[in-house]
């Protein structure tokens, strides 16, 4: 069974002219890292919210389908339940910390829950070390950059141990060093076991790391697959999805009847392509 | 024109901002500022604006020392626009918003209403002068944002952080609005982290670290240096790499180049030209 | 044991013992290295002092004026100090759990602290404000006073459009971590009592005690300024 299920959803705000998600189908398993984007205003955010149950138990409106995470129906249960299943971090770091320290903020979510206080220090400890943020322990939100802040907000999202940790353009907001550190956290994550799905425009940064890249427009799937596959469909290029520049390249010499052995994700790996075409 | 002259400038005597930056910006120069969080970025370009006035050294636009004038008056000269539209954004309908600040700078009603329309057209935001800016997206307030401030078409227009959050449509409309304005004849600063934007649409970048400027020249010179990439926290772009590699390899490919149509030119030079099909 | 030296405070009128009041109060502030801090307040307060002291000798029925004003000062500013005593050392944090594990409900203990966390981040976006507004031509500090009253609301409105929109964003983040789920919330940190907390306590009440009987029962040297 699939962790998270998305069978005929659509939602619309209260008070918007369209819906946000139209019938949208998908599932996402295990240990997938799924790369979630689009053009503005496609529902990439929307369909972050609706994995957790924010949609629809927090953001109220018209909807219909299902979500399915954990075998949970998301009109069902409350947003607390979906906690333990499904973390999620957002794009504003500074929105995430809400306490006063570091030891604080990670303790929170399990606090919230219940948990046991000696099993709350030992979660605390350990996820101070997994992302190495002994340094920030006693600090204030506001003392820290935008790049430790969203460090310490994933601390506190994984302080649930949820099963997928979904990320809603976590790097917006930060510097490129910031930005790279925060998605090879993600990545690193992702190897070890977690199911990730992050929405993002960089994709020369996440490209090579995802098994699978989701493209939205207005509200529906318009493409879904390998990487490799999906950016160098046509329809990246029509709606506006950033793809990577040397995915662009190996589009525009495939458009002049030159094509290279295999799909670049990367400057390095459009290299070596070239290479390997250029020696024979 | 504007002169930076040896600026200095710390917040509160505390924290040094600005260690002796001298800078010089022509009419209708199009550039970027680089450089890590707090290297000074933002608080150089509110010197243009005279929001700071440097504690020593002097800012001079257009012959004249800011110092003799107020940021009101500097605004005329000097558009900035900020990072978050929701600073700014506070009256009821889109039209109102431009108008506002085309009135803070004296412009008559009928010079106002005119010019807001005017900038209403060549934004593209026909549909949306009489909405709510609150009821708008992200995307679309930061347009209202900036047609605010190009509707008094000041004589330099300065954006901090344009590209955030902008997918690849909305950047490739505010390169080609750069673009345009630049053609007008005003000077063009954008403060920024995008590597690649600044490859692409602008010609000049001025790079800084730690309050000083480490490097002033064209883009494709000051972003192929990797110490100075290193000192602003950049990584090389996809393609600066990819040149790289292959130069190693063909040593006809250039080294330094980084435009998206160089690569695409030169890499199809190494495989043999258009129509030779790789088996 | 504010409270006992506030009303310790409040019990006597004599320049003597009120002197020997705040030398008890000084070593403690001392010792939770907020002597700064109080400084600070008592010097935005001289001001009220002096003019306590100006009117009360000009208007005072008492023996002698001067000696009753000063001493009234002196009352203040013990009082005062004995009640900042307790902002300055005790942290948010530990007042929020204090709160808490008085019962108050942990939804208004926690809104408690969270205001405190946000108002460094709030002071900032206002500035930011103000420079994109004065960026726009808004003169903040020139005009008469109605033109700069109406000023305000360039920034007003954007400072509670930005808060709302913050607002939500932290909500999200906080519902998402469960809060508000369960009843039986747990805390990873508590605050008990020590044995030092008691021995504080029962000294105060002692304190207290003694104090009482000294106003009751024994005459106090009463010290004059030469006025």
């Amino acid at each position: 069974m699939p962790l998270v299920e998305f069978q005929d959803f659509s939602f619309k705000y209260y008070g918007a002219d369209s819906l946000a998600l139209k019938k949208v189908t998908l599932a996402i398993d295990e240990g997938e890292y799924v790369v979630i984007t689009g053009p503005s205003g496609c529902g990439k955010t929307t369909l972050c919210r609706a994995i957790n149950g924010l949609i629809p138990q927090f953001h109220r409106g018209y909807i219909a389908g299902n979500v399915v995470v954990n075998g949970m129906n998301t009109r069902e249960h409350e947003v607390a339940e979906f906690a333990t299943t499904a973390g999620l971090v957002f794009q504003q770091p500074e929105n995430q910390l809400v306490t006063l320290n570091v030891e604080k903020e990670i303790a929170f979510g399990p606090e919230n829950l219940g948990v046991e206080p000696a099993e709350v220090r030992r979660r605390v400890e350990e996820l101070i070390d997994l992302l190495d943020i002994e340094h920030l322990r006693d600090k204030h939100p506001h003392e820290m950059s935008g790049g430790e802040q969203q460090r310490v907000a994933i601390a506190a999202t994984l302080a649930l141990k949820p099963k997928i940790l979904i990320a809603d353009e976590p790097t917006s907001n930060l510097d490129p060093k910031s930005a790279e550190t925060i998605l090879e956290i993600i990545s690193s994550l992702n190897r070890r076991g977690m199911t990730v799905a992050i929405v993002e425009h960089r994709l020369d940064l996440v490209a090579k790391d995802a098994s699978r890249i989701i493209v939205m427009d207005q509200g529906s799937v318009v493409a879904d697959g390998r990487p490799r596959e999906v950016l160098v469909d046509d329809i990246c290029e029509e709606i506006g999805v950033g793809i990577p520049k040397a995915t662009l390249i190996y589009k525009r010499l495939a458009a002049k009847k030159v094509r290279l052995s295999g799909v670049p994700l990367s400057g390095d790996e459009l290299a070596s392509l070239v290479k390997e075409s250029g020696s024979t | 024109m504007i002169i930076i002259e040896d600026v200095h400038f710390s917040y509160d005597g505390l924290y040094t901002a600005l260690r002796g930056v001298s800078l010089q910006i022509d009419d209708g120069e199009s550039l970027a500022i680089m450089g890590t969080n707090g290297a000074g970025k933002t608080t150089l370009v509110k010197h243009f604006n005279g929001l700071l006035r440097p504690q020593s050294g002097r800012v001079i636009l257009n012959g004249a020392d800011t110092k003799d004038f107020s940021i009101a008056e500097i605004a005329r000269e000097v558009g900035l626009v900020m990072q978050n539209p929701d600073h700014q954004l506070f009256l009821d309908t889109v039209e109102k918003e431009i108008v506002f600040g085309l009135k803070n700078l004296g412009f008559t009603e009928e010079e106002a209403t005119e010019r807001c329309s005017r900038t209403i057209t060549s934004l593209g935001l026909e549909g949306l002068a009489q909405r709510s800016p609150f009821a708008l997206s992200g995307g679309e307030r930061k347009r209202v944002a900036l047609a605010s401030v190009l509707a008094t078409e000041p004589r330099v227009v300065v954006l901090d952080e344009p590209t955030i959050g902008q997918d690849a449509c909305q950047k490739q409309r505010l390169a080609e609005m750069l673009e345009s304005l630049n053609e007008r004849g005003r000077t063009v600063v954008v403060v920024t982290h995008d590597i690649e934007f600044v490859i692409e649409h602008l010609p000049r970048t001025v790079a800084m670290a730690n309050g000083t400027i480490v490097a002033d020249g064209q883009t494709n010179k000051v972003l192929s240096n990797d110490e100075i990439l290193e000192c602003c926290s950049l990584t090389p772009p996809q393609l600066t790499q990819a040149a790289r590699s292959l130069h190693e390899e063909f040593p006809t490919f250039p080294e330094r180049l980084t435009l998206l149509s160089e690569v695409e030119s030169e890499v199809l030079r190494i495989l043999g030209g258009e129509n030779s099909v790789i088996p | 044991m504010s409270i006992v030296l506030a009303t310790i405070s409040l019990l006597f009128m004599e320049m003597l013992v009120l002197l020997v009041i705040l030398a008890l109060l000084f070593p403690i502030l001392a010792a939770s290295k907020s002597l700064r801090r109080w400084s600070n307040s008592m010097k935005s307060l001289s001001v009220l002092l002096g003019f306590i002291i100006i009117f009360n000798t000009l208007l005072s029925t008492a023996t002698n004026p001067f000696n009753y004003s000063v001493s009234l000062a002196l009352r203040l500013v013990a009082l005062m100090t004995s009640f900042s005593l307790f902002f300055l050392t005790v942290h948010p944090d530990e007042l929020s759990q204090a709160l808490i594990q008085m019962r108050v409900r942990f939804e208004f203990a926690f809104a408690m602290s969270m205001a405190m966390r946000y108002v460094p981040t709030l002071a900032q976006e206002a500035y930011a404000i103000m420079d994109a507004q004065k960026a726009r031509g808004v003169e903040l500090d020139k005009g008469s006073l109605l033109k700069r009253i109406r000023n305000i609301i360039p920034i007003i409105v954007p400072l509670i459009i930005v808060s709302i929109r913050r607002a939500l964003s932290i909500a999200e983040s906080m519902e998402s971590r469960g809060f508000g789920a369960s009843d039986t919330r747990t805390y990873m940190e508590k605050l008990a009592f020590r044995r030092k907390d008691w021995m504080v306590v029962v000294l105060s009440l002692i304190a207290l005690l003694t104090s009482i009987y000294i106003r009751l029962y024994v005459p106090i040297p009463n010290l004059s300024l030469p006025f």
